[in-house]
C-alpha cells in the first residue's frame, strides 16, 4: 500500500495529485513571537492564507508541503482547519528548518534523543494533534557550513528516515559532502533525500546539483518566484530567466531527480514576507514558463505528480 | 504613589512584605514545550505552584519576583491566577540571556549577513514589555513587566551578551524599573557595561554572588545590591548556608547592610531541565534563625532593601 501522512490522516499516494513540495503557512525564526510588530489577528491569518490554498485547488493543486519546523511556527491543528476547509491536502513535517532554528532543549539533545523525537512526531503524532509528520526537515545553518548540532539533525533524521519510511527535506544543499556523508554511514538511500534550494540566488553556484543528482540525491528547485524583477527582493532572489534556464538544464538530464516549488509564505509569521509571491506562482507562472520552453506536459506531471508522489511515499 | 508593577497590576511598595527576589516559578528551557515526551498540564502546575506559594506566605513571605524573564515559560495568566489565589504579590519580569538561551530570530535574523540583535533593539523590546505590558506570545500584552533581567555566559560575557546587559540596562533607564543580571565569569567587568548606560548603581542588583569566586564586597562598594540568591543550596560552585551567613556578616560590617538581598533561586516547576527542592520560604525558615541578627537588620534585608529596589523611580 503506498501511502503518505497527512495533517488530516494517511492518504494513499496515488491522491496527492499536484505537489508544492516545499512551501510554508506560515514561517518565523523562534523568538519572533516576542516581536509584535509581526503580530496576526487569527482572523487576518485566515484572510491573507485561505484564498491562497483555494486558488491552488481551482488551479488542480492537491498537496502542500510545509516544511516549517518544529521551533518555527509550526501549527498543526491551524493547518488542519486549513486542510479541511480548503480541500488541500497539507503534509506537515518534524525535525528543523536548520541547527540555528532549533531551540536550546533541542540544541542540547543528543543524536538519540532527536531521533526519538522525530519517529514520535511521524508514527505516533505532534504534540496533541493526533497529526503525524510526512516529512522531516532538516538544513544548513547561516554560514554556509553545516555546523556540529546541523550535522546531529541530519544523523537523527537519517536513522528517523530509517525507521518509519518517511523521506528528508534540506533547507539548503550547500555544504552536501558533509551530508551525504552521514547518510552513507547511515545507510539512508540519497532517493529519500530531497536536497532543497539548489536554485537560489545566494547558494546556486555554491551547490554542486549534478553532483547530487548522480550520487542519487533528490534535487529540489524549489525558490521559485523568489525574483530580482520583484519590487522588493528578498536578498536570496536570482533573475528570472537565469533561475528558468538553470532548471532546464538540469531536468534535461536529471529529471527524475528534479522537484520544483514556490517556499511561498500564506501568512508570514516573524517577517514581513515577499509582496506578490505565493505557491500559486507555480501555476501562473513557471507553468507557462515551461511550455513556452517547450516542456511537454507529460515531463510537467513527472515534476509535480510523479517525482513528488515516489518521494513522498512512506517507504518500508 | 511609590508603586511596585505586580502582575495584578501596581501596587504600593510599602505593601510588599518579605520578598524573596531571585526565585522562577515555572521555567521551561525553549524549546522543552515542543518535546514529545513532555506534557505541561497546566493544572498539575498550577496546583504545585499554588502549594508552594502558600508555603512561603505562611512562613511570612509576601512577594516573589519571578526572575526567569520573557523566554523561559513566562506563562502571564498563570502568574496572575497564582497570585490571585495564594496572596502572595508577583513581579513578573522582561528580559532574556545568556545567548545560548535565544531564540535564533535574535542571534541570526533573515538578513545577509544575519547580524545579531544589536542594544536598541533589545532595549526597545524590553522597554515595551514595562510600558505596554507584557507579550502572550502572539496573542495579547498584559501586565507590565517589574524589571529587566538578563545573564551573562558563564565562561564569559559574549558580544550578544553584552548587547543584552546594555538593551536591559536601558530598558531599565527609560521606564525606572531595576535591572538584574546573573553574572557569568566576570561580575565587576559585567557590572561596569550596566553602569557604563548610566544606570544608578542602586538600580541594579547582581545575582550569583553566594558563588565561591564572586566578588560581593566590591559590587556593594559599588552601589549595586548584591543576591546572595542561592540560600539553601550547597555545591562545588556555591557557598553553603554557614559561609553565605558569614558573608552576610561580613556585608554588614563593612557597611552595606542596605545592599545586601537574599533568595532562594528555587525552581516551583522545572520543565525540561534539572529542578531543584527549594522551597520559596528557605531563607525565612531555615537561612534567617541561623544568620543570627536583630530584627531590625532582618527586616532590613527581607523586607527594605528589596522595596528600595523594586520600586519603580521616576517617570
Amino acid at each position: 500500500m503506498s501511502k503518505v501522512n497527512t495533517v488530516l490522516g494517511t492518504i494513499p499516494a496515488e491522491e496527492l495529485g499536484f505537489v508544492a513540495v516545499h512551501e510554508h503557512i506560515g514561517y518565523g525564526m523562534p523568538g519572533s513571537e516576542l516581536d509584535t510588530q509581526w503580530w496576526k489577528t487569527p482572523e487576518q491569518r485566515y484572510e491573507e492564507t485561505v484564498p491562497k490554498l483555494r486558488r491552488f485547488h481551482e488551479y488542480g493543486g492537491g498537496t502542500l508541503v510545509d516544511v516549517t519546523g518544529i521551533c518555527n511556527g509550526r501549527d498543526v491543528d491551524y493547518y488542519k482547519s486549513l486542510s479541511a476547509k480548503t480541500g488541500v491536502h497539507i503534509v506537515a513535517c518534524t525535525g528543523f528548518v536548520g541547527g540555528d532554528t532549533a531551540l536550546p532543549f533541542f540544541a542540547r539533545a543528543s543524536v538519540e534523543y532527536l531521533t526519538r523525537h522525530f519517529v514520535h512526531e511521524i508514527t505516533v503524532g505532534i504534540g496533541g494533534t493526533g497529526s503525524r509528520a510526512g516529512v522531516i526537515k532538516v538544513g544548513v545553518s547561516r554560514g554556509g557550513r553545516m555546523t556540529e548540532l546541523d550535522k546531529r539533525i541530519y544523523r537523527a533524521a537519517a536513522r528517523a528516515a530509517l525507521a518509519t519510511g518517511v523521506p528528508i527535506l534540506t533547507h539548503l544543499a550547500i555544504d552536501a559532502e558533509n551530508a551525504i556523508a552521514i547518510f552513507n554511514e547511515e545507510r539512508l538511500p540519497l532517493d529519500r533525500v530531497l536536497f532543497g534550494h539548489a536554485d537560489d540566488g545566494v547558494n546556486a553556484e555554491k551547490t554542486r546539483d549534478t553532483w547530487i543528482a548522480r550520487q542519487g540525491g533528490r534535487v529540489g528547485f524549489d525558490t521559485f518566484g523568489y525574483e530580482t524583477e520583484l519590487e522588493d527582493p528578498p536578498f536570496w532572489a536570482r533573475p528570472r530567466k537565469q533561475r528558468l534556464a538553470h532548471f532546464l538544464r538540469f531536468i534535461g538530464d536529471h529529471l527524475d531527480k528534479a522537484l520544483a516549488s514556490a517556499d511561498a509564505n500564506c501568512s508570514p509569521l516573524g517577517w514581513p514576507g515577499v509582496k506578490g509571491h505565493t505557491v500559486n506562482y507555480l501555476f501562473e507562472d513557471l507553468i507557462p514558463d515551461l511550455r513556452e520552453s517547450g516542456v511537454d506536459e507529460a515531463t510537467i506531471t513527472t515534476l509535480f505528480v510523479d517525482n513528488p508522489a515516489d518521494f513522498l511515499t512512506i517507504r518500508n | 504613589m511609590r508603586s511596585v508593577n505586580t502582575v495584578l497590576g501596581p501596587v504600593p511598595a510599602h505593601e510588599l512584605g518579605v520578598v524573596a527576589v531571585h526565585e522562577a516559578l515555572l521555567s521551561v528551557l525553549p524549546g522543552a514545550e515542543h518535546a514529545f515526551d513532555i506534557s505541561l498540564d497546566r493544572a498539575e502546575i498550577f496546583e504545585t505552584l499554588a502549594a508552594k506559594l502558600r508555603d512561603f506566605r505562611e512562613h511570612g513571605g509576601g512577594t516573589v519576583v519571578d526572575s526567569t524573564g520573557m523566554f523561559h515559560g513566562r506563562d502571564v495568566p498563570l502568574l496572575e491566577a497564582l497570585s490571585r489565589t495564594s496572596g502572595v504579590h508577583i513581579v513578573a519580569s522582561t528580559g532574556m540571556g545568556p545567548e545560548e538561551l535565544l531564540g535564533g530570530y535574535f542571534l541570526t535574523p533573515q538578513t545577509n549577513p544575519p547580524t545579531p540583535w544589536p542594544a536598541e533593539k533589545f532595549a526597545d523590546l524590553f522597554t515595551r514589555e514595562i510600558t505596554e505590558g507584557m507579550v502572550v506570545p502572539r496573542v495579547e500584552r498584559r501586565g507590565a513587566a517589574g524589571l529587566v533581567v538578563t545573564t551573562a555566559t558563564a565562561g564569559g560575557m559574549t558580544a550578544t551578551d553584552e548587547s543584552l546587559f546594555r538593551g536591559a540596562a536601558r530598558a531599565a533607564r527609560n521606564t525606572g524599573v531595576p535591572v538584574s543580571i546573573r553574572y557569568g565569569a566576570d561580575a565587576v567587568r559585567e557590572l561596569d557595561v550596566v553602569l557604563s548606560e548610566h544606570v544608578p548603581a542602586n538600580r541594579v542588583v547582581v545575582g550569583g554572588l553566594d558563588r565561591r569566586d564572586a566578588p560581593a564586597v566590591e559590587i556593594a562598594r559599588r552601589g549595586a545590591y548584591v543576591a546572595l540568591d542561592h540560600v539553601g543550596t550547597e555545591d562545588d560552585t556555591h557557598l553553603g548556608d554557614k559561609e553565605r551567613a558569614a558573608l552576610v556578616h561580613e556585608l554588614l560590617d563593612a557597611g552595606h547592610g542596605d545592599r545586601i538581598l537574599l533568595s532562594a533561586g528555587a525552581i516551583g516547576e522545572a520543565v525540561g531541565q534539572p529542578g531543584n527542592d527549594v522551597p520559596f520560604s528557605r531563607v525565612l525558615s531555615t537561612f534567617v534563625p541561623l544568620l543570627d541578627l536583630s530584627e531590625k537588620d532582618v527586616r532590613r534585608i527581607l523586607v527594605d532593601n528589596p522595596r528600595d529596589l523594586l520600586t519603580r523611580h521616576g517617570k
